[in-house]
Parts: structure tokens; C-alpha cells; sequence
């Protein structure tokens, strides 16, 4: 029997009024789990049992006070039992074997979260410690590239241990919380341990541990081991672990591709954010890195100003726009053009859009408007390679288009929108939109954009200057519908105008090439009948 | 009941050194350890023997080399064997008085006792004066390893003894039986060897050191070993012993057949298990597996997160520099500092006759790790100014490059001063070197040293004091991709 004391709960603390019991008599317990909660003056603390065993006695009623170093409970010991006397448990296994297999803990792993997507962001959980989860019940929401994905346990169990904080950001296959088994999870290695207690007197205690402790492994160590194959000094390695920059993963930029100092600095921007200290298995993001400043904010009047954590949508939000503004130098032109006969037309067709269950926008035919002219103009359906000093040319054409949503900016994705018609990408933009809204895109489809629509007119302004949606070269904006009077050959008429700005990277696009690139395109929008000439 | 940030058990070379970083780094330490400080390295092992081999390497040169260098000794030389171990001693104690100090001068609590686990939050400790509990935040254990005993022969440290007992014999055995030709055996038989002492080893292998060092440096040894008359039994398994009138019996089964040698002392040096199964480890739950090695993570943290484990508990090698390189990593880590053991090597020395010491991988290793186009070559300590003046010419420095790259994946050296030499091929293994960069850097003249030099030169095809084959246009650097 082994007695359980209320352990030091902080400096000067004394006492403490015991919150609640979490665990009861005949529970098993395992070293270090948290027992029960006590309150001390300004916080809540967990106390957990020093020894594994099996729970006797609770010693204290919620309510009540409790000095430190009183017994709180009185435990058989169970594992140091087992251990001490390993040939006992090999004769007699059923006590200690069957209390460790009830506290046998499961891993929850992050799954794959779509082709290509390696990690993600913890936006939060959506359950607590303590929890009792059903199978594929969600416990946490992770934001890749830009869309929440609500990851389930495959098991049913109680939260035992999160793994990660809010922010961190995870690889997929990373054990990302630890589950208490329930008795079915725990029923298969039951048999499994048996076997072993009996078979082999002196390995039966530890098989005993190993059903219920999770072993650490290099896995849990960010960034983690340098292979040796990998060169790099030793004070290069160390600096790389510091900045928390996987070395292993960096390229080379010395002789036989040794990772050198520089490199390692250079690769640092992009991962720092979320590496700091002894993080257990949080890896830098994937995104291209870029060391920015990250000046703090000194709260002169904090008592009327609201801190919450820039995290999720809006922290990768934050993260690109910093990275395009600081790596494309941006221009935009602007103008207007006549759409009379593109709105008469697109009035024309709204019933049979209707008969065929969708809706026509605008956006649709400026969409192959923009097709059709960046087929003239290739370089801005382009991309730079930096790292390369190279141009890519796409010849493919997938159309992305800013949609605003509660949880902010994400720019769903028509793939190969040159071989769908105006009324199957009117369709695929009313789903698209809909499901960016209630934040259900696959994050596949907001990936593999080769330029970008905003359509900012559909809610106000005569102009903006959007930003370039990295790695593409440019983003086309499109904005309100007014009527305009203009003389006509002699006569005051009454036209439809709308203003379109076409914003550029200078490094590939020069003025001038914009401004015919906007001739062509208006081309286009002011007479749908050329539009026509140029479909397939 | 005493409280501490962060508790060592265990004061070897691992302990020690993570107790000193640990109050370096301001925490609250204490160190627990049940003999003496130090360890196994500093009292009964590296330390101990490392005395008892220079003193009778000096006494090997004076009757064997004095005479060709016209120093003649009149008389012969009188060995006296209690005086030799008690500076022997002294050495030792000299350097585990030292590690007091430090420990002292750091403000390390050091606690005398004998440590075990109650919970994974306190230790009992029980010593001569009672039973005391030390809490802390933290434990890192480095308790070590032991010499593993084999049926039939339980060590007795006075006739049947393990290295603990042979580096204590006050007077010169007439016959020593060294059951196993690893590391350890070796070195105490070379030297029992040279205080006259007949030596018999008896090896299960075929080969000495096999599958531990360069087969072609065991080699070295093992032709200087048997000149110098040490008798070898390869394939050779101890069966069991019988006491004699004069001294005991050993079986040893050689191809079925068994053959019994006579001996006086009885060694045997079948390697170290780690101590796993001491400090009621288990019995908290700290995870071992099932050799006793504590299971842990490149951070040397076990299953439970505030208990570390480094040194010869927590895995292979079992070496003493290894273990401090880990006591000072872990120190960091736990205050807080992002550390990981990624040593790309942990170089080995052995001090047999000639020394044996090497740095990264053997021909072998590379191999399995995918190495296919290796350069390798060897330069020989005779074709050494130093080495020839000191009368010291077995042996050679050999290397092995990526052919692709020319970096240098392993060195090994065997010869004198093998052991201090092995530095120089670890720090350019850690840098990632390729074989100019060894060739390029000016090297003393003359010293050992320069055969690292040569041996890079020979490697790349080009030595000065060996003929190797004409350049041809060979001597522009190699292209090296990148």
C-alpha cells in the first residue's frame, strides 16, 4: 500500500481545496496521472500520483481543504509490485496485468489530410482532458494551406494528453493526442501480455510498463536528428536546431552540398514562428521561408484593447500577403470599359442558366475573357523561380477567385477552367463559394492557381490595388457595374461601364505589356462576339 | 527529506560532468554516488589501467630498446609491484579528488549512499548513516554498467576476478588465463604481459576485437600480441574452472574438443552490461529493454519526461567520453535549451600494443550505409620520422573517402600514440573534410601527426614518403560535384 501525499503546489502555497476527484477507488492508475484537482489561491492544479497502482482509499470530499504533504489516497501498488517481485506476477498475472492493461493509453495520429498535404496548423481542439470520445468523434481542427479539416479519433477513450498548442504546426502520422483505452482498445495486448508475464519471468514487469507509457521517440524531437549523411559542422547543426531549422531537409549551398551557416540563417524566416524552444514534433511550415521582423506591440492602454491569437485563416493570410508584398514589386493599371452588350447578353441567358439549375454571374465570362488573353499574353500565367533565377511558363489554366468569408480571405480554384463552359464553372463557382463560406473546402482546391480574379466590385469601391496571390505573377480585379452617359457619335447615350485594375509583378510584366494586356482583354469584355471567335 | 532541480545518480564521467553543467547552469544539483567519485572510469577502469600500461611500456622499452640505443642498465630492472599500484592508486586518486573539487567548487550537493527509485518523483538513498529521500524536478541517470560474469566463473576479485580485481593484484601473477579478447582483456593481458606474467587468451571469435575496430588494425596487434608471447585460443569457449593445488584448471572447448590450461589468476573480460536492472528502474516504469538499456529518446530522455538516462545505462558505445558529451547535452536540454545527440562519430581508442584508435566508419559500415565507391588507402608509421626516431614503427593510418566527394567517412589509425592522434580524424569526420582539406593543412615536422597528412595524400593518390604510381594528370584537384 502506498500512500499518496498532496505534493508542493507552488511557492508559499499551503493548502488547497480539492475540486474534484478524477480518478475512484478500484481505478488503475499509471505514474504521473493526474488524480485530482486542487485549487490553490489563483489556480487550478493537477496533481498527479508519483507511483502506478491501483486506487484504495480517496482520503478528501470535494470542498474540502487539504495542507500539503497529507495523504490524499492510499494506492496498491500495482507496477512496483509486479516489478519487485517479477516471479509472483508470472504465477499469478490476473491482478496486476488486467489493472495496467485499463490505463493502456492510444496514440490518435494526425491523418493524411490531402494529396500532397504533409503538416497543418492546429487551430484548436475540440475537446478537453478528461473527455470521454466516441470513435470519429472530431477532436481538433487543423488548417492546411487554407482550408480546417476536423481530424476524429479512430478510437473511443478518454483525452488523456494533447501533444500540441494551438498554433503549432503538425506533420501528418504525428501522434497529436494520447486516449486512455476502453476496454475493447485494451482487450487485444490484455492477451499479449499474458502470454509474456507467463512465458518470461524477468521481462514481465517491463512488458507490463510498456503496455501502458507511451515511449518518447526521435519523432517527438523538432527539428529532428541530423542524419549523418548530412553535412554540416557541428556548431552548424547546433545553430540550425536552435533556429529550428530542419538541417535535414535544407539544401546545400557549399561544396558536395554542405548546409553552411548561411544557408541555415536563410532558411530560418518561415519556421521560427512556430519552433521556438523544446517544441515536441511542431515543423516549420511549408511555405516558402523569409526572415521578417517581428516587432512586439507595447499595450499602452491594455485595459480597453483585446488580445486574442493570430492563428489559423488569418495568420496564413498574414503570412502570404507579407511574403508576396515583400517579394514582388507590384504595379497596377486601371480602367474602365464599355459593358453594354456583356450585360445585355448575360441578362439573356440568366433564364436559361436558371432551366439548367445554376445562376450566371459575371464572373464566369470575364473568366474566359482572362483565358483567352493570357493565352496572348503567357507570361501572366507565369510563375518566378527564385531559388532558380528561372520563369515558368503554365500552360494550363487554373483560375482562382478571391471569396471573402466569415473567417477571412481564401481563394478557391477552377482547375483547367480553358475546357469547362461558362455554365459548368458558373456551377463549380456557386459550390466553391458556398462551401468556402461554411469553411468545408478540401485544401486541394484552393491549391494550383495560375492567376487570380478579385471580384471586390460585387461589394463596393471604384478601385483597389490587390495583392498578388504568390507564386503567380498577377491578379485581375474586377469591379462595380454603372451607368455612364458618354457621347455616341454626336449624342449623349446611356452606356454600362465597369472599371477592371490588372495588377502585375514588374519582374516579369513592364507597363507597357500590362497596358495592351488590358487593350486585349477589354477587347474582349466590350464586344462578347470576339470573346466568341476565340472559344473552342 | 531534501529537494533539488535536478538529481545525477551516479558520478562517472557521465554524472560528474552533467552535475557541473547542471549547477553551472543554475539549477539545484545534487550528484548520489554509493563508491567513488568518478566512477568506474576514474577508480577501476580507464584511468587505473592507462597507469598500469605506461609504466610497463617503460619498463617493455628499457629491456628491449635501451640496449639498441646504447643505455645499458646494469642489473636488469627490479619490478616492484606494491609500490607500482599504490601510485597507481594514487593516480586515481588524485583525479577523483579532483572531481570532488569540482563538484564542490560548482556548489553540487554530492550525497554518499545508494540510490533508488521510490517514485518517479523521489529517491531513497541509503548509506552508512541511515535512509534518506532527495526529491527533484528532474533525474538524470548514469548508472553505468558492470562486467558481465559468466557461469562457472563467479568473479571472487582475487583469483577469478574481472578488470575491478586484475588492476588490484599487488604482486605478479606467474599465469593468467584472459577469458575474452575484447578491449578490456587485451590491454590487461599487454601489460600483464610485460611484468612476465604468461598470458592465455581465450577468445570465442576467431579474431581478436572482431567486429569492434579495423580487422587489418587488429591484426597489428594480434602479430605484436603473439611475438611478445601472449598464447592465443581462437574459437575458443570457457567451459568452466576447477581449483587446483597450485592454482586452477580452465576447460575451454576448441572445436568440440576440450583442452584445460593451467593458471594461477583467472580474467575475464567478456564486455559490460548495463546496470538496467539496479535503482528499482523498472519498478517506476522507466522503460529498459531486453538487454537492461534504458530506453531513450536523441535527447537521452526516458519513457517518462523528466528522467533522463546517459552513458553505458541508455545503449552501445559503452564510453566514457560518449556519456559526458551526453551529461552536458542533457544538462542544456533540461534548461530548456534545444539539444539533440547527432555526433556523426565517438571515436575509440584502444591501448593495446601498438594503440588502436579510429573515428567514423569502417570499410564495412560504409558499405551498408550505401557508400559503394570508396577510396582507401594506408600510411605506415615506419615511412614516419617521428615514429622511427622513437623506435615505434608498427602500425599505419588508414583512411576511407566517399570517391565522389573525397569527405572523409572513416580514419583508423593503429600505432603509437594512436590515441591521441584520433582527435584530429574526429573533428574533420564532424566538419564533414574532405581529404585535401586533411592533406592541405600544414602539419609539424616531425611528429606523429603528419602521418594523418600523408595518409590523406596517400589516399588521394600522392604521398611524399611512400611510392605511390606516377600522376599522370592526376594532380589537379578532382571535380567534385556538387
Amino acid at each position: 500500500m502506498t500512500d499518496i501525499k498532496l505534493p508542493e503546489l507552488g511557492e508559499g502555497v499551503t493548502e488547497g481545496e480539492l475540486v474534484k476527484w478524477l480518478v475512484k477507488p478500484g481505478d488503475t492508475v499509471k505514474a504521473d496521472q493526474t488524480v485530482a484537482e486542487i485549487m490553490t489561491d489563483k489556480a487550478t492544479v493537477e496533481v498527479p500520483t508519483p507511483v502506478a497502482g491501483t486506487v484504495k482509499e480517496l482520503l478528501f470530499k470535494p470542498g474540502q481543504i487539504i495542507k500539503v504533504e497529507s495523504v490524499i489516497v492510499k494506492l496498491e501498488s500495482g507496477a512496483a509490485a509486479t516489478a519487485s517481485a517479477t516471479t509472483t506476477t508470472a504465477h499469478k498475472p490476473s491482478t496486476p496485468v488486467a489493472a495496467t492493461q485499463s490505463t493502456a493509453t492510444v496514440d490518435v495520429k494526425l491523418p493524411e489530410l490531402g494529396e500532397g498535404v504533409t503538416e497543418g496548423e492546429l487551430v484548436k481542439w475540440t475537446v478537453n482532458i478528461g473527455d470521454t470520445v466516441k470513435a470519429d468523434q472530431t477532436v481538433a481542427e487543423i488548417m492546411t494551406d487554407k482550408a480546417t479539416v476536423e481530424v476524429p479519433t479512430p478510437v473511443a477513450g478518454v483525452v488523456k494528453e494533447f501533444k500540441f498548442k494551438k498554433g503549432d504546426v503538425i506533420k501528418v502520422e504525428s501522434v497529436i493526442l494520447t486516449l486512455s483505452g476502453s476496454a475493447s482498445t485494451a482487450a487485444q495486448p490484455q492477451a499479449h501480455t499474458n502470454g509474456h508475464a507467463a512465458k518470461s519471468t524477468t521481462s514481465a514487469a517491463p512488458t507490463l510498463m510498456m503496455a501502458s507509457t507511451t515511449a518518447t521517440t526521435a519523432a517527438g524531437i523538432f527539428p529532428p536528428v541530423a542524419d549523418s549523411k548530412v553535412l554540416a559542422t557541428p556548431a552548424t547543426r547546433r545553430l540550425a536546431r536552435e533556429m529550428g531549422v530542419d538541417i535535414n531537409g535544407l539544401p546545400g549551398s557549399g561544396l558536395a552540398g554542405r548546409v553552411t551557416r548561411e544557408d541555415v540563417l536563410s532558411a530560418k524566416g518561415g519556421s521560427a514562428s512556430v519552433t521556438k524552444g523544446t517544441g515536441t514534433g511542431a515543423v516549420s511550415a511549408g511555405t516558402p521561408t523569409m526572415n521578417f521582423p517581428k516587432p512586439a506591440y507595447n499595450s499602452t492602454n491594455a485595459a480597453l484593447e483585446e488580445r486574442v491569437d493570430l492563428v489559423g485563416i488569418r495568420k496564413k493570410i498574414a503570412q502570404n500577403m507579407q511574403m508576396s508584398k515583400a517579394v514582388i514589386p507590384h504595379f497596377t493599371l486601371m480602367d474602365e470599359v464599355d459593358v453594354t452588350q456583356l450585360v445585355a447578353i448575360r441578362d439573356s441567358v440568366k433564364d436559361f442558366a436558371e432551366k439548367n439549375g445554376t445562376k450566371i454571374t459575371y464572373l464566369p465570362i470575364v473568366m474566359k475573357a482572362l483565358i483567352a488573353t493570357i493565352k496572348e499574353f503567357p507570361m501572366f500565367n507565369a510563375s518566378i523561380d527564385d531559388a532558380n533565377s528561372q520563369i515558368v511558363y503554365k500552360k494550363y489554366f487554373n483560375i482562382g477567385f478571391a471569396a471573402d468569408t466569415p473567417n477571412g480571405l481564401v481563394v478557391p480554384v477552377i482547375k483547367n477552367a480553358d475546357q469547362k463552359t461558362i455554365l459548368e464553372i458558373s456551377k463549380e463557382i456557386l459550390d466553391l463559394s458556398k462551401r468556402a463560406r461554411d469553411g468545408k473546402l478540401k485544401p486541394d482546391e484552393m491549391k494550383g492557381s495560375t492567376i487570380t480574379i478579385t471580384n471586390i466590385g460585387s461589394v463596393g469601391g471604384m478601385y483597389a490595388t490587390p495583392i498578388i496571390n504568390h507564386p503567380e505573377v498577377a491578379i485581375l480585379g474586377m469591379y462595380k457595374i454603372q451607368d455612364k452617359p458618354v457621347i455616341k457619335d454626336g449624342q449623349l447615350a446611356a452606356i454600362k461601364v465597369m472599371n477592371y485594375t490588372i495588377t502585375a509583378d514588374h519582374r516579369l510584366i513592364d507597363g507597357a505589356v500590362a497596358a495592351n494586356f488590358l487593350k486585349s482583354f477589354f477587347a474582349k469584355i466590350q464586344n462578347p462576339g470576339v470573346l466568341m471567335m476565340g472559344l473552342t | 527529506m531534501q529537494n533539488f532541480d535536478i538529481v545525477v545518480i551516479g558520478s562517472g564521467p557521465g554524472g560528474y560532468v552533467a552535475a557541473i553543467r547542471s549547477a553551472q547552469l543554475g539549477f539545484k544539483t545534487a550528484i548520489i554516488e554509493k563508491e567513488a567519485l568518478g566512477g568506474v572510469c576514474l577508480n577501476v577502469g580507464c584511468i587505473p589501467s592507462k597507469a598500469m600500461i605506461t609504466a610497463t611500456h617503460l619498463l617493455h622499452k628499457a629491456q628491449h630498446d635501451f640496449k639498441t640505443m646504447g643505455l645499458n642498465i646494469k642489473g636488469g630492472i627490479d619490478v616492484d609491484m606494491k609500490t607500482l599500484v599504490s601510485w597507481k592508486q594514487s593516480v586515481c586518486d588524485k583525479m577523483s579528488g579532483g572531481v570532488n573539487q569540482l563538484l564542490k567548487g560548482n556548489s553540487v550537493t554530492v550525497i554518499k549512499g545508494t540510490a533508488d527509485f521510490k517514485t518517479t518523483q523521489e529517491l531513497t538513498v541509503k548509506s552508512s548513516t541511515g535512509t534518506d529521500t532527495v526529491k527533484a524536478k528532474y533525474f538524470i541517470i548514469a548508472t553505468g554498467s558492470r562486467p558481465i560474469e559468466i557461469p562457472g566463473f563467479a568473479f571472487d576479485e582475487k583469483d577469478i576476478c574481472s578488470s575491478t580485481g586484475a588492476l588490484a593484484f599487488d604482486t605478479i601473477p606467474k599465469r593468467v588465463v584472459t577469458i575474452g579478447g575484447g578491449y578490456i582483456g587485451l590491454e590487461i593481458s599487454s601489460y600483464l604481459r610485460k611484468l612476465g606474467t604468461e598470458v592465455t587468451v581465450v577468445e570465442a571469435n576467431t579474431s581478436l576485437l572482431s567486429g569492434v575496430v579495423d580487422p587489418e588494425c587488429a591484426q597489428v596487434v594480434a602479430r605484436k600480441a603473439e611475438k611478445a608471447g601472449i598464447q592465443f585460443k581462437f574459437g575458443a569457449k570457457a567451459k568452466g574452472q576447477k581449483k587446483t593445488k597450485d592454482g586452477y584448471e580452465v576447460t575451454v572447448e576448441i572445436n568440440g574438443k576440450d583442452e584445460v590450461i593451467k593458471t594461477d589468476k583467472i580474467l575475464v573480460t567478456v564486455g559490460r552490461r548495463p546496470n538496467g536492472d539496479q535503482a528499482n528502474i523498472k519498478g517506476v516504469g522507466i522503460q529498459t529493454d531486453d538487454r537492461g538499456f534504458i530506453k531513450v529518446d536523441a535527447q537521452r530522455r526516458t519513457n517518462i519526461s523528466h528522467i533522463f538516462a546517459i552513458g553505458d545505462i541508455c545503449g552501445q558505445p559503452m564510453l566514457a567520453h560518449k556519456a559526458s558529451h551526453e551529461g552536458v547535452m542533457v544538462a542544456e536540454i533540461i534548461s530548456g535549451i534545444n539539444r539533440v545527440y547527432d555526433a556523426k562519430t565517438v571515436p575509440a581508442v584502444v591501448f593495446t600494443d601498438p594503440e588502436i584508435a579510429s573515428a567514423g566508419m569502417t570499410e564495412a559500415e560504409c558499405k551498408a550505409k550505401g557508400y559503394n565507391d570508396l577510396m582507401i588507402s594506408k600510411f605506415p608509421f615506419a615511412a614516419n620520422g617521428r615514429a622511427v626516431s622513437m623506435s615505434e614503427t608498427d602500425g599505419f593510418v588508414k583512411m576511407i573517402a566517399d570517391k565522389k566527394t573525397h569527405i572523409l567517412l572513416g580514419v583508423h589509425i593503429v600505432g603509437p600514440e594512436a590515441s591521441n592522434l584520433i582527435s584530429e580524424a574526429a573533428l574533420a569526420i564532424e566538419m564533414g573534410a574532405r581529404l585535401e582539406d586533411v592533406a592541405l593543412t600544414i602539419h609539424p615536422h616531425p611528429t606523429l601527426g603528419e602521418t594523418m597528412m600523408e595518409a590523406a595524400e596517400a589516399t588521394l593518390g600522392h604521398a611524399i614518403h611512400i611510392i605511390q604510381k606516377p600522376l599522370g594528370g592526376a594532380h589537379k584537384t578532382a571535380t567534385v560535384t556538387k
